[in-house]
């Protein structure tokens, strides 16, 4: 049985996804929470972006403007809900 | 023992533009930064409205959005794999594959469905309060999102499987997986963000 990159991909993202999905019951601070799943959902959608979209072997600059988008939107997200910070 | 696959093998070299038309990734970046817009201004909006957003969120059904999420990743892998068929010729595998992409998109439907019913049921609507503004619209648009997605898949299977697609031109399969991958990306920001974080 052969497993391609894919293949391997798709078991970390399910992991991922039912580790985001149980974090409330893991008893974390609101902000360790927060963080957590956030990089969680970043790690997820950049692994989507290199191996799904297949932008890891692509030069120039598509793959820069989604990571740059990623950490953008994620940190932007991430400063809103920590106490103190978007409100 | 983990391998790689001959149809994976074959794409590994570097290239210069990304997969699929180049007029599909910049419709996907401007997708993007709309959906990106919606996450802050929902973020944003939430920091000013704590307590009501935590509160409405546990009415939320966590599970659906889990199942969600295993089916849009799933069927994401689903699509890579009509990609590497039709990259070594096997249009009927790429057709397969792409019809088991489409029916995940369809349980992802109508689990969304099921989920919108019980809010109706509870007489919930868009004025209902500011989370539900937010929660209805948001996860709507994206659903709309899947919708079109489906579409497409399914317009790309039905020329593959009519052989419209060869090893050394399958753009529209490219394409149209690209589109697919935008969909599931903006999924696993928005299950966290409305479902889990508080």
């Amino acid at each position: 049985m052969t497993f391609a990159v894919s293949d391997r991909i798709l078991l970390v993202l399910i992991a991922l996804t039912l580790v985001t999905f149980s974090a409330p019951a893991f008893g974390l601070s609101e902000t360790m929470l927060v963080l957590g799943v956030l990089l969680l959902a970043v790690i997820k959608a950049q692994l989507v972006v290199d191996y799904f979209m297949d932008l890891k072997r692509v030069r120039g600059f598509w793959r820069p403007l989604l990571t740059g988008y990623l950490l953008l939107v994620g940190g932007l997200i991430a400063w809103a809900f920590i106490p103190g910070g978007g409100g | 023992m983990l391998t790689q696959s001959p149809a994976l093998a074959v794409a590994t070299e570097r290239q210069d533009s990304p997969p699929g038309d180049l007029a599909i990734w910049i419709f996907i970046f401007a997708e993007l930064v709309a959906f990106g817009v919606f996450f802050l201004a929902y973020a944003f909006t939430r920091a000013n409205h704590v307590e009501l957003f935590n509160h409405y969120q546990l009415h939320l059904d966590r599970t659906a959005g889990l199942i969600n999420t295993l089916t849009l990743i799933i069927s994401s892998w689903l699509v890579v794999r009509a990609v590497a068929a039709i990259r070594v010729g096997d249009s009927k595998g790429c057709v397969r594959w792409l019809w088991g992409a489409i029916a995940l998109g369809g349980l992802f439907v109508v689990v969304k469905l099921s989920e919108y019913a019980v809010h109706i049921g509870d007489g919930i609507t868009l004025s209902t309060n500011t989370f539900y503004m937010f929660y209805l619209s948001l996860t709507f648009f994206h659903f709309m999102h899947v919708l079109m997605g489906m579409v497409i898949l399914a317009a790309v299977a039905l020329k593959a499987a009519r052989g419209g697609y060869s090893v050394e031109e399958h753009t529209g399969v490219e394409t149209g997986a690209s589109y697919w991958h935008m969909v599931d990306l903006v999924w696993l920001i928005l299950f966290p963000l409305i479902y889990v974080m508080r």
